[in-house]
């Protein structure tokens, strides 16, 4: 939670948050959970981009170094259960693959 | 050669339970033979699992059967198989106290979602046990005044066997048709009810074809016939709004794994006011104000509550996507084939189950074909056996038809190049069975199928 007597985060701040979570997005092993993260994290962005009142730029700000604390934490999880073989998705070349 | 198989086997399995003699005790080596036999064997180049070879983990498209577990939810339920394994029922130290803190809040994010107190929230194991104490806990506990039940032909196997177990007791029940829509009709409902009329139970979301009932309507009939109304509400959690208020239910139940959450999970809404009664299935310590003893499983009841405030949070969202990958499926495979039908109402169904049935092809030859995705004909409980589904003959769906149905489940975690895949497997698939079929072919050429006589024998 964010405390009302603290500043809104600065430009840079949500920038690096963004970068952040989207680089722990690629670190998830599946196929699904890497592209949601992703997906997810550029549209909450998006979502947010026209915030004007500090408070709700604050809360935006701490809902998502909250979700990258996850992602991170999860991400190794996924990490240790990974399944040998990958999606079909991620197979280099999927023609040859289906007979 | 399957004697020759299961030696093989085994003897690999004794070896590699040698080398883990330390992990594995000498007593469960035929244990794990027997369970090796049916293992994927996994390598870079694929996996082998019932004699079927796959270069990759399909696609899964299957989200009416189960849902993967959001890792969100997963992180929620990893403290409590960790240090805080509590049991939420011990009073006396911290580890009660912190699990029973954590059972209330999931408890309080369940009755969020569904516009519910969180009083009136029972535990269950799933959605199953909560149709089962339901339908028959209900009319074992009013059994004096109340003979008869109302359910449609298309529910859940679930509720339709607890409603066959109470016909074997003596009850009487009505399976109400439904129309080629899925839809039940207002009016046989309302033909339906008798004096000693004890429950309705009609399904939310449909988990074959995906129709949304008509709940408000029904639930306002319950209200003036003082009727109490149960629905299953397992595919429409999280993915429709509930609001038990707006439907005037009674009883409702719902499932963790459906809605991201995890297997093994679910809940019973119990009206308060006007109070529902039951009679509990399972008997013991009293938990859950007695209607469900036994100890609840802390990290599933978390897992849930996550899920459940996960889903408020992301309806619009979720459903947005969902909505467009949908139209993006459908679109696809008819621009590509003919002979292609939604079963099911168009209008009134969630948008994140398709189900098509496609003309002169085989529907088991088409799920063998289609091993790259993970697909199935209807609903899991049934996908094992070969005749056609129960809810798409309820419809009117011609045999034929409701031979080659498949379900497209589309989810939270579905991905825009996954239905493009589905689709050129799908499409792929079905034109290479219409070229083998001979009845394709009589239909290409202007002959009616259904004016064929065929030979009996």
């Amino acid at each position: 939670m964010v405390s009302p007597g603290q500043a809104a985060p600065i430009r840079p701040e949500i920038l690096g948050l963004y970068r952040a979570l989207l680089r722990a997005a690629r670190e998830f092993r599946d196929y699904n959970v890497r592209e949601y993260t992703k997906r997810r994290a550029i549209d909450g962005f998006r979502e947010n981009q026209n915030l004007t009142d500090p408070e709700s730029i604050s809360s935006a700000y701490a809902e998502g170094k909250n979700q990258l604390a996850i992602a991170k934490r999860q991400a190794v999880v996924y990490s240790l259960y990974a399944p040998k073989v990958k999606s079909i998705m991620e197979l280099e070349n999927p023609a040859d693959l289906i007979n | 050669m399957a004697s020759k198989l299961i030696a093989s086997t085994l003897r690999k399995t004794l070896t590699k339970a040698a080398k883990t003699a330390g992990v594995r005790s000498l007593s469960n080596a035929t244990a794990a033979a027997v369970s090796t036999a049916y293992e994927p064997q996994e390598d870079q180049n694929g996996i082998t699992l019932k004699g079927v070879r796959i270069a990759g983990r399909p696609l899964y498209l299957d989200m009416q059967a189960t849902t993967p577990v959001d890792p969100r939810v997963l992180d929620a339920m990893l403290p409590f198989y960790l240090s805080r394994y509590g049991n939420p029922h011990s009073r006396t130290h911290l580890f009660g106290w912190e699990s029973e803190v954590a059972v209330e809040t999931a408890r309080s994010q369940i009755a969020d979602l569904i516009g519910a107190s969180p009083k009136e929230i029972i535990f269950t194991s799933g959605a199953t046990e909560s149709n089962n104490v339901s339908i028959k806990g209900v009319m074992h506990f009013y059994k004096d005044k109340k003979r008869h039940v109302i359910t449609t032909q298309t529910e859940h196997k679930c509720v339709l066997d607890s409603c066959r177990h109470l016909q074997q007791e003596g009850f009487e029940i009505t399976y109400l048709p439904v129309g080629a829509d899925g839809i039940v009709n207002l009016d046989e409902l309302r033909a339906a009810i008798r004096p000693d009329t004890g429950l309705i139970s009609v399904m939310a979301v449909n988990n074959e074809i995906g129709v949304i009932q008509p709940m408000e309507e029904i639930g306002q009939i319950c209200k003036e016939f003082k009727i109490p109304f149960h629905t299953d509400a397992a595919q429409a959690l999280g993915k429709i709004p509930v609001d038990v208020e707006k439907w005037n239910v009674s009883l409702m139940s719902l499932s963790g794994h459906k809605i991201y959450g995890p297997k093994g999970v679910g809940a019973l809404y119990m009206r308060r006011r006007p109070r529902i009664r039951v009679e509990p299935l399972i008997n013991g310590g009293g938990q859950e104000r007695g209607i469900r003893s036994g100890t609840l499983p802390t990290p599933l009841i978390v897992g849930f509550g996550s899920a459940c405030e996960i889903a408020k949070k992301e309806m619009d969202y979720d459903h947005k996507r969902i909505t467009a990958l949908h139209d993006r499926l459908l679109n696809g495979i008819k621009e590509k084939l003919d002979g292609v039908v939604v079963n099911g109402s168009m209008e009134r169904r969630y948008i994140g189950n398709l189900n098509l049935s496609f003309a002169y092809v085989e529907g088991e030859s088409l799920l063998m074909g289609l091993k790259e995705v993970a697909v199935s004909s209807g609903s899991a409980c049934t996908s094992a056996s070969l005749e056609p589904s129960y809810v798409l003959r309820a419809l009117g769906v011609d045999e034929d038809m409701a031979h080659t149905s498949i379900r497209f489940g589309i989810g939270r975690f579905t991905t825009e190049a996954e239905v493009d895949r589905a689709i050129e497997l799908t499409v792929k698939q079905v034109e290479k069975l219409r070229e083998m079929s001979p009845l394709y072919e009589m239909v290409k050429e202007g002959i009616d199928i259904k004016q064929i006589q065929w030979a009996q024998h």
